[in-house]
């Protein structure tokens, strides 16, 4: 970390991800699990009212409504899941200790992986659809293509979630120490 | 690639009264990665290693290495290993 010398924003962003106030909502395996389980599910029902939207006669109001109310809960498990990794995908990389730059590497491969084969499955369905009812890839392509475009963006955090660990046992003693020799 | 490097970093903190917290801002690291040092889930950059064996002004064998260490009492009371 820090050899280069960080901004006011690196600084706030370092601060803002390693704020431990919310720290008991991703303190566990299961915690983080439910966090990132909640965002998929999430992203899935915004995807589903935004392709609604799209593709309903006389594009109604409501799914924006819908999606609109359903961002908040959103953002508040995108905010779990970006403290249970303490930012390693939202802090620049030289803000990123030598630990965290690998762990961000092998967070982005193995969702680019995932990715991969997401795309390669959409292809297909795609193609069988095609194959079934010719108009049906014509019809469907944009809203497949946005839903993979979003799945693409955010499979780096479900997999950073996932794989983030527990903290450290505490250092209290330590740190009570210090601060009672401060 | 996966070679466990033993390490002592836990009980020479606690000999010296350093938090996790200001020996990672001492050597430009992250709390969790000084607590993963010590649970051997992660083995430092020679960099790293170096960097926190400077800190506690000792040579780096004396924190780091690739044979588990003897237990301090075992040394210092000369007890053989069995």
């Amino acid at each position: 970390m820090t050899t280069t010398r960080l901004t006011r924003y690196d600084r706030s962003m370092l601060r803002l991800m390693n704020d431990r106030r919310c720290q008991a909502w991703y303190a566990t395996a299961a915690r983080r699990r439910l966090a990132v389980a909640a965002h998929i599910t999430l992203t899935v029902a915004i995807g589903a009212l935004m392709t609604h939207f799209f593709l309903a006669e006389g594009e109604p109001l409501w799914p924006v409504a819908a999606m609109a109310v359903l961002l908040l809960p959103w953002m508040v498990a995108t905010g779990i899941i970006n403290g249970a990794t303490r930012g390693l995908l939202e802090l620049r990389e030289h803000v990123l200790d030598e630990r965290q730059s690998a762990e961000r590497s092998r967070v982005l491969a193995r969702a680019h992986r995932m990715t991969t084969l997401l795309l390669a499955a959409t292809a297909v369905a795609l193609l069988i659809t095609g194959g079934v009812d010719g108009n049906a890839p014509k019809a469907y392509a944009a809203p497949l293509l946005i839903a993979v475009l979003v799945v693409h963006w955010v499979m780096p955090l479900w997999v950073a979630g996932l794989r983030a660990e527990d903290e450290p046992a505490d250092d209290e003693m330590l740190e009570a120490g210090a601060s009672r020799r401060a | 690639m996966s070679e466990q490097v033993h390490n002592r970093l836990a009980m020479v903190r606690a000999e010296r009264k350093v938090s996790r917290q200001s020996l990672a801002e001492a050597v430009g690291a992250h709390y969790q990665t000084i607590g993963y040092i010590e649970r051997g889930q992660y083995n430092p950059s020679l960099d790293l290693a170096l960097k926190i064996s400077k800190f506690f002004d000792l040579p780096v064998e004396a924190l780091f290495s690739l044979e588990p260490f003897r237990p301090l009492t075992d040394k210092v009371y000369g007890r053989n290993q069995p």
